[in-house]
């Protein structure tokens, strides 16, 4: 355990920096905690930090105890419209290193024009819940291959959730695929808790610009709608002009941004 | 509500999604207090929504701030 004292300006004693923990900080004013640091990896092995403090002073002493014990790079999420806390990583010598944009996607075929979309010749959708996990696996694990040799998937989407090293698919039945007689072509994710999320739709590299996502974007949407949603919720990485063009094609609308910052 | 290492921790229930990041959440007494959202949250993509029970962090001088710093399932 480390500890490293200073002056907040929270009152006349000083607050403490106590590492508590692996990958976790507490700063102690009057043996109150008043701020808590953490670190953690990403299944991609990435370090992301995040830093929870009722003041600047606090945040910025935080931080330099952190910065000062931990390898670089390290990463952390915000909200861009939590401007406090993004000047407080600013000050920290973050920078920006990519945006996503967080998405409401309308569901009704009349506002979204995907009304009259079918799948390409040759192409049938497999409706969530009927894919076959073996080819379903092995679409996923071939576009995650796509993915990694190209933008790789640091620069997607965060995904976040622990899983089986090697394991991509958490629950089969949340997929709709893009089926050829002999192979799976593309696939959608969608999964709804309290409101639906569009957690992925990718389709194979070879098989791009022939109108499959589209397809598959029908499909999942009409069955939301069907099903009495009349939103859903989707992230685009800003640099993903594909998707971007996709989702707003359809009449998406931004509603906020998380920055993903760096240093 | 608890207190767990010298931090005030109250339940209570998302009322208003606000701009800024915010939130305004009523407490279980019924005091009302406006909330963020904690790093481990943000970094770990959970989103709050409107009516989400949640744990709030207080601060120990200024009881009208907070911090969620878990989202109950349901």
């Amino acid at each position: 355990m480390t500890t490293k004292p200073f002056t907040s300006g929270l009152g006349k004693n000083a607050v403490v920096i106590t590492r508590v923990a692996d990958g976790q900080w507490h700063a102690l004013h009057d043996d109150l905690v008043v701020g808590r640091g953490y670190a953690e990896h990403r299944p991609d092995a990435r370090l992301f930090v995040s830093i929870d403090a009722w003041h600047d002073t606090t945040f910025d002493r935080l931080a330099e105890a952190m910065l000062a014990e931990l390898p670089a790079p390290l990463h952390t999420v915000v909200d861009e419209a939590d401007i406090q806390l993004t000047a407080g990583w600013r000050r920290a010598g973050f920078t920006i290193r990519r945006r996503e944009w967080e998405c409401v996607v309308p569901t009704d075929p009349r506002v979204t024009g995907l009304d009259e979309v079918l799948p390409p010749s040759g192409v049938t959708i497999v409706p969530a819940g009927q894919a076959d996990e073996g080819l379903l696996r092995a679409v996923d694990r071939a576009i995650r291959d796509e993915v990694e040799a190209a933008v790789g998937w640091q620069s997607m989407p965060a995904e976040v959730i622990c899983r089986p090293e090697g394991d991509t698919i958490v629950d089969p039945s949340k997929y709709a695929v893009a089926a050829a007689p002999d192979r799976y072509l593309g696939l959608i994710r969608v999964v709804t808790v309290k409101r639906p999320r569009i957690g992925l739709v990718a389709v194979r590299a070879d098989e791009q610009r022939r109108g499959i996502a589209r397809a598959l974007l029908a499909h999942a949407l009409g069955t939301l709608h069907r099903s009495g949603f009349a939103e859903a919720w989707t992230e685009v990485h800003e640099s993903n002009r594909a998707a971007s063009a996709l989702f707003e094609g359809i009449g998406a609308r931004q509603m906020s941004s998380n920055l993903e910052l760096v240093r | 509500m608890t207190k767990n290492k010298n931090v005030i921790e109250v339940e209570g229930r998302v009322v208003e999604c606000l701009r800024s990041a915010m939130f305004t959440v009523e407490l279980e007494n019924g005091h009302r207090v406006l909330a963020h959202i904690s790093g481990k949250i943000r970094k770990n993509y959970i989103k709050i929504m409107l009516e989400d029970r949640v744990l709030v962090e207080l601060p120990p001088y200024d009881l009208t701030r907070g911090r969620i710093v878990f989202r109950y399932r349901n």
